[in-house]
């Protein structure tokens, strides 16, 4: 297990470096900054020394080594477009996505995996399969869409919710937070349903695909012989087997929601790090897009080591590659 | 006293396709304290009676008439919660495979704590006692601080303990054992006999013996009742029923066994159409050939798996000083000798490395040290298998055949590829070898799905004789099968032996039919040989402690009569 985490590191540590020149070079590539910092009629002297100052004149691997050197002290570089350090920017807006993804993701498993391992007990039932066909809509809906019709129906005809921003926020710990007041849950709701319903689906297919396998195996059939309740096998039994899939998927959707709430965030108006990143890939904004996607290559590291983890918290046959 | 009384039980299946019966009109009874065999193959109706007794057949099936009468209480028609309450407390089941029963991912413990609360509170403390004292009954020593270790932390036969120490737990009147020694070495399956006969002789437990083996049953059961198709066709005290059956079914899985029979004699068949055996013209085997000039030869085989080590795992290893999992020796320093026709039985336990040894001879895995050679050539060249004179046949006729194949391409593929047939005469190649291994030549169009467990393996002989070899590694061919399917095929490797002068290596666990097969015997234990010779020999006068312990250990038919 030890063994196995190391090398879980060493693979990180390879995939950041791998992913930084990618990504430097795939943001290099697309198109020039100059015609974003400066006005079409600038004059030549001004230009060379904008150019100068960004060190844009420099050879690629020049710019490369200069941008990890400042990477390690802490400095992601100014943003073109705010002037602002970029990561007093991105962590500005971090907190708003976080609520909104961690509020969609949670609320999809605690919703969706009682109700996968109720379809795969009762596959026949009538509740089931109404299960199941709703889960069949957050696959095939496009979001956008679903988006529109939630704002339409709570916002403009029925009037109960707000149709976007995120509301009053409290600091907690220095960050504002729109979960601690109740205005700004009435703006949460409709974003966090709307992210979370796509998720929801999958807990739902991957729950019920676990249990009706495991109600079938001898390990049910053995606690059923010992006489154990129905409620006690799902609780006790049921719930840990199923529990691996679940874990390998939820660390994913919260990776992949973390980095492309994008959608959501523009419909609802929910000033997160999804808008930030439109907004600077719009304007060329170089340093903001190499420290957004550098940092969500770290975060998917990250999820996954911790879901590498879990494992081992779920299953102890997994722990067994420490023993000698 | 009688405990059990079950009167005209019928279970049935309500399938798409049709009601099926697979419990029809049974009736029998069980006395307090008496161990009860029901023996049958596989589809007979024996699992789905005992779980008819718990209530436990599994949707679409139930029972649809008669009684089950457990100390006088009608179970019939209880509701399911009555059910749960007499599960685990008065009637308690232990089934065949202990590594898919117990959970892998909770403790012991947990486990028994949650079968000792399903049937009133009880502190965790008291819990923990009542498991304690239970696993220490079934023989696991140190059992209170055993509580805390998952399933995998146990050997197989350590894991079928715990799971009869969850059925004694809350003092069952009967037990409902489903073939629990099936899956066990014989050694432990010797010694859980002796235990529970012990414990049911101590506790006053009564036990329903559900088993395929005719030899287990007879060292266990004082009565025996024998499933067919659903009915018990024969019962009665296990020494009567085996010496004189009354039933032809009865006469026949007997007649079938390898161990009823002299050693190298066609076994007899039983023919369920007809409810008749077969008894086959004995052949005249060619003098044993192992006095002749070896064939196959193996010199100081080594195989060690060494467990891939990533860097992390090196540098964990340093860091913790842990060595990581050590290397495995599967095969450590064996040589031997197959003579030109001969037939060499390869004995072992589980781990014991003879599949790996004979997967070293059928030239599919590279030795770590030493050589394997054929004819006084290498079986393998440049890490790949040399020529096709040595094929393979292997246990699972389910999992060697691809199933989106039909069996005439199945057989054909290996012949094709080499040159041995071409695509115009390909139809009849495939139809002679076909009926070589005994199947209707005109099935070539089927898929494997479409067979029968025995129909397949008799594929797979077809599929390595259509390479036209020298040399037949068979892998436990026979494990897989029921008894009466079992004695065909071994009577056709018999035949294969007569008609093709093909040198075999057979290996199984199963010491009687590897006596019936083999001119010499081997006997493997952690990877190395531990003793070999004549087979008669080292059956009469075993040498080797170990080989005396191995035979010792085979179920007997005769212990009872």
């Amino acid at each position: 297990m030890t063994g196995f985490l190391i090398q879980r590191l060493l693979q990180a540590i390879v995939i950041m470096a791998v992913m930084s020149v990618i990504v430097f070079a795939g943001v290099y590539a697309i198109g020039n900054p100059l015609e974003v910092l400066l006005p079409p009629e600038a004059p030549q002297d001004i230009r060379d020394a904008v150019i100068k100052r960004f060190g844009l004149d420099r050879p690629l691997w020049e710019q490369y080594g200069l941008y990890i050197y400042n990477l390690f002290q802490g400095d992601l570089g100014r943003s073109y477009i705010y002037n602002e350090p970029v990561l007093q920017l991105i962590f500005g807006r971090l907190p708003a996505t976080i609520e909104l993804v961690l509020t969609s993701v949670i609320g999809a498993l605690v919703i969706g995996v009682p109700l996968g391992i109720w379809a795969g007990y009762r596959p026949n039932a009538f509740s089931s399969r109404a299960i199941m066909a709703v889960s069949i809509l957050g696959f095939s809906v496009p979001t956008f869409w679903i988006g529109l019709i939630l704002i339409l129906t709570f916002a403009v005809n029925l009037g109960w919710l707000p149709s976007g921003g995120r509301g009053d926020t409290v600091e907690v710990l220095g960050v504002a937070w729109s979960v601690f007041t109740l205005d700004g849950w009435s703006h949460l709701i409709l974003p966090a349903t709307n992210l979370a319903l796509f998720k929801l689906a999958i807990m739902i297919r991957l729950a019920r695909a676990g249990t009706r396998e495991v109600m079938l195996s001898d390990t049910v059939k053995f606690a059923r012989a010992a006489g154990i309740s129905e409620g006690t096998i799902i609780r006790r039994h049921v719930l840990k087997l199923i529990s691996i899939p679940i874990a390998t998927v939820f660390g994913l959707e919260l990776g992949s929601t973390l980095a492309f709430a994008v959608v959501t965030e523009t419909i609802f108006a929910w000033p997160g790090v999804g808008k930030l990143i439109i907004d600077s890939i719009q304007n060329l904004d170089r340093p903001v897009m190499m420290a957004y996607l550098i940092l969500t290559a770290g975060l998917f590291v990250t999820i996954n080591l911790v879901v590498d983890l879990v494992y081992a918290l779920l299953d102890p046959r997994l722990r067994r590659r420490a023993a000698p | 006293m009688t405990i059990l009384t079950v009167d005209n039980l019928v279970t049935q299946f309500f399938t798409r396709s049709g009601v099926v019966t697979a419990v029809d009109g049974v009736s029998f009874d069980i006395k307090r304290g008496e161990i009860v065999g029901l023996v049958g193959e596989s589809g007979s109706g024996k699992s789905v009676t005992g779980f008819s007794l718990l209530g436990l057949v599994d949707q679409p099936g139930r029972v649809t008439s008669g009684s089950i009468r457990l100390g006088g209480e009608e179970l019939v028609g209880k509701s399911d919660r009555d059910m749960r309450a007499i599960r685990g407390a008065r009637i308690a089941m232990v089934f065949q495979d202990p590594l898919m029963t117990l959970n892998p991912v909770i403790t012991i413990g947990a486990q028994m704590r949650l079968a000792i609360r399903a049937h009133g509170a009880v502190s965790r403390r008291a819990a923990d006692e009542r498991a304690a004292e239970f696993l220490t009954k079934v023989g696991i020593r140190e059992a209170r601080a055993r509580l805390s270790a998952y399933p995998h932390e146990f050997s197989g036969g350590m894991r079928q303990r715990v799971a009869i120490a969850i059925a004694l737990l809350l003092g069952s009147e009967l037990i409902v054992a489903d073939e629990p020694t099936t899956a066990l070495d014989v050694s432990i399956q010797a010694q859980i006999l002796d235990e529970v006969r012990e414990l049911a002789a101590e506790s006053g437990t009564a036990l329903l013996w559900i088993s395929h083996d005719l030899a287990v049953v007879a060292s266990l059961a004082s009565r025996v009742l024998v499933m067919y198709r659903g009915k018990i066709v024969e019962t009665g005290p296990t020494s009567k029923v085996l010496a004189a059956p009354q039933h032809a079914y009865t006469a026949g899985l007997l007649a079938s066994l390898p161990a009823m029979a002299t050693p190298g004699t066609p076994l007899s068949v039983f023919r369920p159409e007809t409810m008749t055996v077969e008894r086959p013209e004995p052949v005249a085997l060619p003098p044993s050939p192992s006095a002749g000039q070896p064939f196959v030869t193996v010199t100081n085989a080594v195989k060690h798996f060494v467990p891939s080590r990533t860097l992390g795992d090196k540098i964990a290893a340093k860091i913790t000083a842990n060595p990581g999992q050590p290397t495995v020796k599967a095969v450590d320093g064996v040589s031997l000798t197959i003579a030109k026709g001969e037939t060499l039985g390869l004995v072992g336990e589980s781990g014991s490395g003879k599949s790996t040894l004979g997967r070293m001879i059928a030239g599919i895995l590279a030795p770590t040290s030493g050589t394997v050679t054929m004819d006084g050539a290498p079986v393998m060249e440049g890490g790949r298998k040399a020529g096709t004179r040595i094929q393979t046949v292997f246990q699972d006729p389910f999992a060697s055949l691809d199933p989106r194949m039909r069996v005439g391409d199945i057989v054909a593929e290996g012949p094709l590829a080499h040159g041995l047939t071409n695509k115009s005469d390909r139809v009849a190649y495939v139809a002679g070898h076909l009926s070589r291994a005994g199947l209707d030549p005109g099935l070539a169009t089927r898929f494997p799905h479409q067979f029968s467990g025995g129909q397949r393996q008799r594929i797979a002989i077809a599929r390595a004789l259509a390479m036209q070899p020298e040399v037949l590694v068979c892998d436990e061919p026979v494990s897989s099968l029921d008894v009466s399917i079992q004695a065909q095929i071994i009577n056709l490797f018999l035949e294969l032996k007569r008609d093709l002068n093909l040198t075999i290596l057979f290996i199984s666990h199963d010491l009687s039919v590897v006596r019936h097969l083999s001119d010499r015997i081997a006997i493997m234990l952690n990877g190395r040989i531990v003793e070999e010779g004549i087979t008669e020999t080292v059956y009469e006068t075993p040498q080797d402690d170990y080989t005396k312990r191995l035979l010792a250990a085979v179920p007997k038919l005769s212990a009872a009569a």
